[in-house]
């Protein structure tokens, strides 16, 4: 009988092991728009997406951070992308969004334009950043290629990183 | 005692974790008595466990452990072979040490059970000679004049001449042993006793007689303790009397008599312990009174219950609004019960789970004893310590941070304060120098007094030394006060030692005191008189995590500052103001105050005018002061403190965060890194921008902006197509949110808003709410459009701040009148 459940257990095993390759193949982004440009962050580093509330200033900080927000109950950085990106300022629309971006402990909140879509996109068409700009200082982890456009590819770990 | 403690519960966590250990170990050698390996970790065990105990006096346990270590090592080296008649009384003698090591653990203490039966089989399977007796009948004629010394010497403590100060301490800690070995006495007769007869050279009376006398002595001894103890302090006079009311009790039979009384002995020392040990005797003992938690574990529930304050604030803001736009309503009483039950359980909570976290200060304290002895020799003084109030509690963290302040200003005071002998015969003053440390509560703070009597602080030295070695300029040093002059001693490289020591003069200790102190958000006085002595009162807040702060306001920003560094507050007129070398002062009675506009510090956009009032809000900290000038003065609230993260940490000048009752977020002061910044910010004070007027300057129609606010569409291109004749800009709002937004973002100066009621998020009626909340927008006109049309609506919309009420349907031509009314639009443009 062991013998038998060790084959049902290596059966498993073996469609786990294809099911994440799989998987590895394709990775989800969610894709959204800063000025001009379409932007992408992989999905899983997304804590959530919410409409725009209030936040509080903090003093002594760069312009491109607008200051904290509550988001219930714990206190998290509100960073507008535009700023971020050198884009001139725009109000707000309907269609902002505060994107909660998470990696490991840090997190913070980015405002974006608006929203485009989840892609789902295979490994391979995903290209590397140009590298006219040097791997460390780059926030773009790579260009990945669609039938009809061309979507970045941001370094969510980048983005969340103090640089001031 | 603290220490011994802590020994203590470290020992029966490893014992009990040996122990588990080894009852499997038992189990497997009984199958394969010849494994060499288990045997040795069984012999491991009780070798380690003797080794501990006898450390710690558990004379009984060290008996016991011995002739079972004894045992094994026989085995262990093939001198015996391990049968089932070994076995059992391996067995037993485990037990018993199991049985020891529990009542250690509940009792402090390892009498009243009986090991001399098993100790006796132990040595017959041992094969051994029995040599109990020398152990029982040692101990007590070691003990009998051990305790009489510390009896004799214990009244005299007060009245201690000068020459024996030395002494005294060697005897204090010489007390301690005696205590123990007292402790040990009994036990040891109580085994001797109920044991065998050959145990007993003396009579079951001699007995009697001896277990009599050690009560007595017991007795006398707590009673000294007593008195020198509430001659210091009073608090513990409630435990106190439980001890005579143990020791007093009639003893028929000394094995139950003896217990008690070893037990309320280490009571009169720290009361605190003692009263769940009583109490948990009562219950009939085996009770566990206390457990072990893991700091983490409270940090964690402090967390939650600062969630819970944070909600409970909430609840209260909302509680506000509904009383206001539902009053008179029956379910309103209701409510009412229940928010004020919630924020009282809350508040009981909170209470709570800080005491959890409370340790006595005497942990700290009680390094200081010795600490004095070794300066007085080394520096060939005589330095006495009197300490008061050592079972005042606070918070864990506080405790951790507050050793080296006073290790430096003990430091401190021995080498500078007090003089040596000579020196003070001839100033009139007894040959011994007194440092007192005290430490009590004054609301919600702690406060710990460091009193010496030595030479005090000569305020026109310390400003000499200051100009010497660069700290102050001259001008400065006249300018201050005695008191300011008396914290120079806290600036970094400021040292009056003319040489440096091992003990003091390299200009450190004190800045570590400040910085230390300032970060617990704690504040220094210092008090001296030359040749009289110094005083040095901390001040620091009970908690941290959890504070009460004064929120003020300034333009339309609010911050949260600690009330523990909040002196006074005091409103000002603009006259009161003084420049002084481009630094804006003020008189507060006798003191000249320092200013700084929370506005420069936090380079907030001044957009209006202020009042010709001001608020300052007086700051202390540590041994500083300074006029923080505000806006507006909002209240006292109780705040939890959140860190901005990783990503916003270290910003100058901002301890934290914390989050409003209205869900909304407020940054917290630090004032110690205020106090810093405002030596550097450029004073702004009395040039309030003239921007604000440059703003109302109108030169075109489009210079006019009004904001409509409304979350139907048609409505918003309604009201659009009403006043674009008039040819002023306008700004479209789906709702309040929104709205706010915009106004926040301030690309427009807007002068009117027509404001929908009913929308979703934030409706009107909050909006207004919101806006007017605001200074800069106080004067801007709010205009109601909307389909509700009762009189209570227009009651709402009125309180609310709105100052006209237009009700769907109407006219174009009538809202554009309005409007222009309103934003006194000029038609001749």
């Amino acid at each position: 009988m062991s013998e038998k459940l060790q084959q049902i257990i290596n059966r498993q095993n073996q469609a786990l092991i294809g099911d994440d390759q799989k998987v590895d193949e394709v990775i989800q982004l969610v894709g959204f728009i800063v000025g001009e440009e379409e932007f992408s962050i992989p999905i899983l580093s997304i804590q959530e997406i919410i409409k725009p509330i209030s936040w509080t200033r903090v003093p002594q900080i760069p312009s491109y951070i607008l200051g904290v927000f509550n988001l219930r109950g714990s206190v998290i950085p509100l960073i507008d992308l535009r700023a971020r990106f050198g884009l001139p300022l725009q109000k707000h629309t309907d269609e902002t969004r505060f994107i909660v971006m998470k990696n490991g402990d840090d997190v913070a909140g980015f405002v974006i334009d608006r929203l485009t879509e989840a892609i789902r996109m295979p490994k391979r068409d995903i290209g590397p950043a140009p590298d006219t700009i040097s791997e460390s200082e780059t926030m773009i982890d790579g260009v990945g290629k669609q039938a009809d456009r061309i979507v970045t590819i941001l370094k969510v770990h980048k983005l969340l990183e103090r640089n001031f | 005692m603290d220490e011994f403690e802590e020994i203590l519960q470290d020992f029966l966590i490893e014992a009990f974790e040996l122990i588990e250990q080894l009852d499997q170990d038992l189990v497997e050698l009984e199958t394969r008595p010849d494994d060499l390996d288990l045997l040795n970790r069984i012999f491991r065990v009780a070798h380690t466990i003797k080794g501990a105990s006898s450390f710690l006096n558990f004379d009984v346990l060290t008996h016991l452990t011995h002739h079972m270590e004894n045992l094994l090592n026989m085995a262990r080296h093939g001198d015996l072979v391990i049968d089932a008649n070994v076995m059992d009384v391996i067995l037993e003698s485990i037990d018993l040490m199991k049985a020891l090591l529990v009542r250690i653990r509940d009792h402090g203490e390892d009498s009243g059970l009986d090991v001399s039966g098993c100790v006796a089989r132990l040595d017959v399977v041992a094969n051994g000679e029995s040599e109990p007796a020398p152990v029982a009948i040692e101990t007590p004629m070691v003990q009998a004049p051990v305790v009489s010394t510390a009896n004799e010497e214990e009244p005299d403590y007060a009245n201690m001449s000068d020459a024996q100060v030395e002494a005294e301490i060697e005897r204090l800690l010489a007390q301690n042993q005696a205590e123990a070995i007292a402790k040990r006495a009994g036990v040891a007769v109580v085994s001797a006793e109920v044991a065998e007869p050959d145990y007993a050279n003396m009579s079951d009376a001699e007995v009697e007689a001896e277990i009599e006398r050690l009560l007595l002595e017991k007795q006398s001894q707590d009673a000294a303790k007593r008195a020198q103890k509430s001659q210091n302090a009073a608090p513990q006079e409630p435990v106190a009397p439980s001890a005579p009311a143990v020791v007093l009790a009639p003893a028929p039979q000394p094995k139950t008599e003896v217990a008690p009384v070893a037990k309320a002995a280490p009571s009169a020392p720290a009361p605190r312990r003692s009263e769940p040990k009583e109490e948990g005797d009562s219950k009939g003992g085996g009770v566990e009174q206390t457990i072990r938690v893991d700091v983490k574990r409270l940090d964690h529930l402090m967390n939650l219950i600062g969630e819970l304050v944070l909600g409970k604030n909430r609840l209260i803001k909302i509680n506000d609004d509904v009383e206001e736009r539902y009053e008179g309503e029956a379910f309103l009483e209701e409510l009412n019960q229940v928010v004020s039950i919630v924020s009282l359980v809350t508040t009981d909570l909170q209470i709570a789970v800080m005491k959890t976290r409370m340790l006595p200060i005497g942990k700290v304290f009680n390094k200081f004893p010795r600490m004095i002895r070794d300066l007085s020799r080394e520096l060939n003084k005589k330095i006495e310590l009197e300490i008061a109030g050592e079972d005042t509690e606070l918070d864990k963290s506080i405790v951790e941070e507050i050793g080296d302040p006073l290790v430096h200003i003990i430091r401190n005071s021995c080498d500078h304060g007090i003089e040596i002998g000579d020196v003070r015969m001839a100033a009139g003053k007894s040959e011994v120098g007194t440092i007192q440390l005290k430490a009590y509560h004054e609301g919600n703070h702690i406060v710990i007094q460091i009193i010496d009597d030595g030479k005090g602080l000569d305020a026109d030295m310390l400003k000499q030394k200051s100009i010497e070695k660069g700290i102050i300029t001259e001008k400065e040093a006249d300018a201050m006060s005695e008191k300011e002059a008396f914290g120079l001693i806290f600036r970094p490289g400021f040292s009056t030692a003319a040489q440096v020591t091992s003990v003091s003069g390299r200009g450190v200790g004190m800045d570590v005191v400040k910085t230390n102190i300032e970060k617990l958000n704690g504040m220094i006085d210092i008090d001296s008189e030359v040749g009289h002595g110094t005083s040095m009162k901390l001040k620091i807040p009970l908690t941290l995590a959890i504070i009460q702060a004064l929120l003020v306001g300034v333009q339309e920003e609010y911050y949260a500052i600690p009330l523990a560094s909040v002196l006074e507050t005091v409103r000002i007129s603009k006259d009161d103001i003084y420049t002084v070398e481009n630094r804006s002062v003020m008189r507060l009675r006798d003191e000249v105050l320092s200013l700084v506009h929370i506005g420069d510090i936090f380079e907030v956009e001044r957009v209006f005018d202020s009042s010709e009032h001001a608020y300052v809000v007086v700051l202390g900290l540590a041994e500083s002061k300074i006029g923080l000038i505000v806006d507006t003065l909002i209240g006292q609230e109780e705040i939890v403190i959140k860190s901005l993260g990783e990503y916003l940490k270290g910003i100058e000048g901002i301890a934290g965060a914390t989050i409003r009752g209205d869900g909304g977020v407020t940054l917290i002061v630090d004032v110690a890194a205020l106090m810093q910044m405002a030596k550097s910010v450029k004073s702004t004070i009395g040039s309030e921008s003239g921007d604000a007027k440059k703003l109302g300057i109108k030169n075109s129609a489009s210079d006019y902006c009004v904001m409509i606010v409304d979350d139907s569409k048609t409505d918003r291109t309604i009201m659009r197509k009403s006043l674009e004749p008039l040819g002023v800009t306008l700004v479209e709002a789906v709702d309040g949110v929104e709205a706010l937004n915009i106004l926040k973002q301030g690309d427009h100066y807007f002068d009117a808003m027509l404001i929908d009621i009913e929308m979703p998020r934030m409706d009107g009626y909050s909006l207004a709410l919101e806006i007017k909340k605001y200074n800069k927008y106080k004067n801007l006109p709010l205009i109601a459009v909307t389909s509700r049309a009762g009189k209570a609506d227009r009651m709402r919309g009125v309180e609310s701040g709105m100052i006209e009420y237009i009700t769907k349907p109407y006219s174009p031509e009538y809202l554009m009148n309005v409007v222009k009314r309103n934003i006194k639009f000029n038609e001749g443009l």
